[in-house]
């Protein structure tokens, strides 16, 4: 392989890995800020697909993607809130809740594809978000597109990642998220609600998940199939672990996921000796090996996945 | 547990599939003869009965399975994962010896090794889980995704059957019929079904009459009460995943050698042979209780059958299915927390 072609290649994956990794990042980013509260949501790959499916909608009969993206978000704030109500206010078992509400988003979501479009018609499509290419500076060669031809979601979440990146971290009431997710007892103490910052948190992890997934339906895919996610919220929670519940290392998580999501994809056309089905096994498989390579036990806020009952 | 809280948690699921029954105004049904269809299809007649019995089998053995780590709190969604790897496994051995050792010998040695590959695929998950405490939810999930691409390659790669290459759907080659399990005499129900009853038997003595049942019951009630009573958990917990993960194999073998005779592919998104995952609300429904498991596995196998039904005649897909699990999982939950006695007293001190 000659050089033009080996920076052809890099360039290539500059270019694609970072749409792909939106729809994880924004659903990790949501997740971060769900378990730096202590609320683990596991509910984000059924949170994700009702996304997908309401933007989808949305945008298939109004042709209005910003109104899409906000219905998907809003229908994201939905899950968020029961999810809320079931483990904050009725305290039950996070782990078990959130399976069963990855089963009720997953199924429904094919459940309100198929009695619109039915079972097995051709999938609708729309046509995917447009690029923003700035002038001149995204003809730079090599980095030009890649930093500056990036449809506007890009922009909007790297500026909700500074956003929540500063209000974790250097705020007051970030500071009291933290408190909540480390020891409610002591946040109570000094005279914070806990559980309307867990509401707060879990509402916000809903809303991402939800645009997430619209990510994926409206600006990569342009359509929705059955399990169109395919266990990208999953890997969003994976990542949250990886990033150390620091929202700037999650976000290098997903780019990485972004790289091999477009690798697998040029690697089935250029080396196809191999069978595919393990290209398609990679990002599953890179998801293993990255929560390996945290190795030792990553420090999740203390009170991680326990409910808060007052006065105990 | 007592009669009330059982009477109690049957009328939360029920709550909880009434609330479902809602999705079937979609599809121009109303809701009760929507679910009152779903439920005869799956319990109403006796070719209704015989598939939901078909679908049981496999559902009864992860079930069981499952029931183990769950009762230690130990979280083990692979089941899906283990359970093809098991298939695959199962049907090697079969397509291998076949017409070498005699059936029953053919039959145990399937039986031993699903179990094996079951139990490998358990491994890596738990050991991350103990060594560097990586969410086993997320770990098991990312091995049933690399169990569903490798059996996927199987079937159309190293065991594809020489019939399948002519049709282009890709299968293995079946295993002969004589060295499939019997149908039980008189009836259409493979014996696959007592296999599962025997197992499920073996496993309410396991968790309830052992030291290690009692044991993974302390882990699951705190992993502090446990260790300072000596226990290892460790090595408990491995051993939970190793019977868990054997068993998920077990399921995978008798789900080929009994039901379908082939290996057949299945991708992520199909609900209909998702066994794996059905397990969950299964074991949780049930209280993780393997009695209660025979139960409510028939349940909710015969609700995968009503809806395969529903599919066909109603153009109900089957997604409809995985919605119901969940918000029976939500409900049993709510069921199962819910205390009646505990709520009447608090109003009398008020």
């Amino acid at each position: 392989m000659n050089e033009s072609l080996i920076l052809l290649l890099i360039e290539t994956i500059l270019i694609g890995m970072v749409p792909r990794a939106m729809p994880i990042f924004s659903a990790a980013l949501g997740e971060t800020v769900d378990q730096s509260a202590g609320i683990l949501n596991l509910g984000v790959e059924g949170m994700m697909l009702m996304g997908a499916i309401t933007g989808l909608l949305v945008d298939y009969y109004y042709h209005n993607i910003v109104f899409a993206f906000l219905a998907a978000g809003a229908v994201g704030i939905l899950f968020g809130a029961i999810h809320g109500v079931l483990v904050i206010t009725m305290k039950l078992d996070q782990t078990v809740i959130g399976t069963a509400l990855w089963f009720v988003g997953w199924g429904l979501s094919g459940v309100i594809y198929a009695a619109i479009f039915g079972i097995s018609s051709a999938p609708p499509t729309v046509q995917t978000l447009g690029h923003i290419y700035i002038p001149y500076l995204s003809s730079i060669p090599f980095f030009g597109r890649f930093i500056f031809g990036e449809d506007p979601l890009v922009y909007i979440l790297i500026v909700t990642l500074i956003v929540v990146d500063y209000f974790l971290f250097h705020t007051k009431q970030g500071l009291n998220l933290r408190t909540v997710g480390q020891d409610p007892r002591v946040a109570e103490i000094m005279g914070v609600n806990p559980y309307l910052y867990r509401y707060a948190a879990v509402i916000f992890g809903g809303l991402m998940a939800g645009i997430g997934g619209a990510y994926l339906s409206l600006a990569i895919v342009g359509s929705f199939y059955f399990d169109l996610t395919a266990g990208m919220g999953f890997i969003a929670v994976a990542l949250v672990y990886f990033g150390k519940w620091k929202p700037w290392r999650v976000f290098a998580g997903t780019l990485i996921f972004g790289a091999v999501y477009v690798f697998y994809f040029m690697m089935e056309n250029i080396y196809p000796k191999i069978p595919y089905e393990f290209y398609q096994m990679l990002p599953y498989v890179v998801t293993l090996i990255m929560i390996l390579i945290i190795g030792t036990k990553a420090r999740a806020p203390a009170s991680l996945a326990l409910p808060y009952v007052k006065g105990e | 547990m007592n009669i009330l809280k059982i009477i109690q948690i049957v009328f939360f699921i029920f709550l909880g599939l009434l609330i479902s029954s809602v999705f079937f105004i979609l599809f121009k049904l109303s809701p009760l003869s929507g679910l009152g269809t779903l439920l005869y299809e799956g319990f109403g007649t006796e070719n209704g009965w015989y598939n939901t019995l078909r679908m049981t089998i496999p559902l009864l053995i992860i079930s069981v399975g499952l029931s183990v780590p769950f009762t230690a709190k130990f979280w083990n969604i692979g089941a899906q994962g283990q359970f093809i790897i098991g298939e695959i496994f199962a049907t090697w051995i079969g397509l291998t010896f076949a017409h070498i050792v005699p059936p029953l010998l053919d039959i145990a040695l399937a039986m031993v090794v699903g179990f094996v590959g079951g139990a490998l695929w358990a491994m890596p998950p738990t050991i991350m889980k103990l060594y560097s405490g990586a969410n086993e939810i997320i770990t098991t999930l990312m091995m049933n995704f690399v169990a569903v691409y490798l059996l996927l390659w199987i079937v159309s790669g190293p065991l594809e059957g020489a019939q399948a290459k002519l049709v282009g759907a890709p299968t293995s080659a079946p295993i002969p019929a004589m060295d499939m399990l019997p149908l039980i005499p008189g009836t259409q129900i493979s014996s696959g079904f007592l296999i599962s009853l025997i197992i499920a038997i073996v496993f309410f003595f396991l968790l309830r009459y052992t030291k290690f049942g009692y044991e993974l019951k302390l882990i699951g009630e705190g992993q502090n009460v446990a260790s300072y009573s000596g226990i290892n958990i460790k090595r408990q917990i491995i051993l939970s995943m190793i019977i868990s993960g054997g068993i998920s194999g077990v399921a995978g073998m008798v789900y080929v050698y009994g039901i379908t005779s082939t290996l057949i592919p299945q991708f992520f998104s199909d609900v209909s042979t998702s066994f794996g995952y059905v397990g969950i609300p299964v074991a949780l429904m049930a209280s993780l209780n393997p009695l209660g498991i025979i139960f409510t596995s028939i349940f909710l196998g015969g609700i995968l059958n009503g809806a395969f039904v529903m599919e066909a005649i109603y153009s109900v897909p089957i997604d409809l299915v995985i919605t119901i699990y969940g918000l029976i999982m939500i409900f049993s939950l709510i069921g199962i927390m819910f205390d009646l006695s505990k709520i009447l007293r608090r109003k009398k001190i008020k």
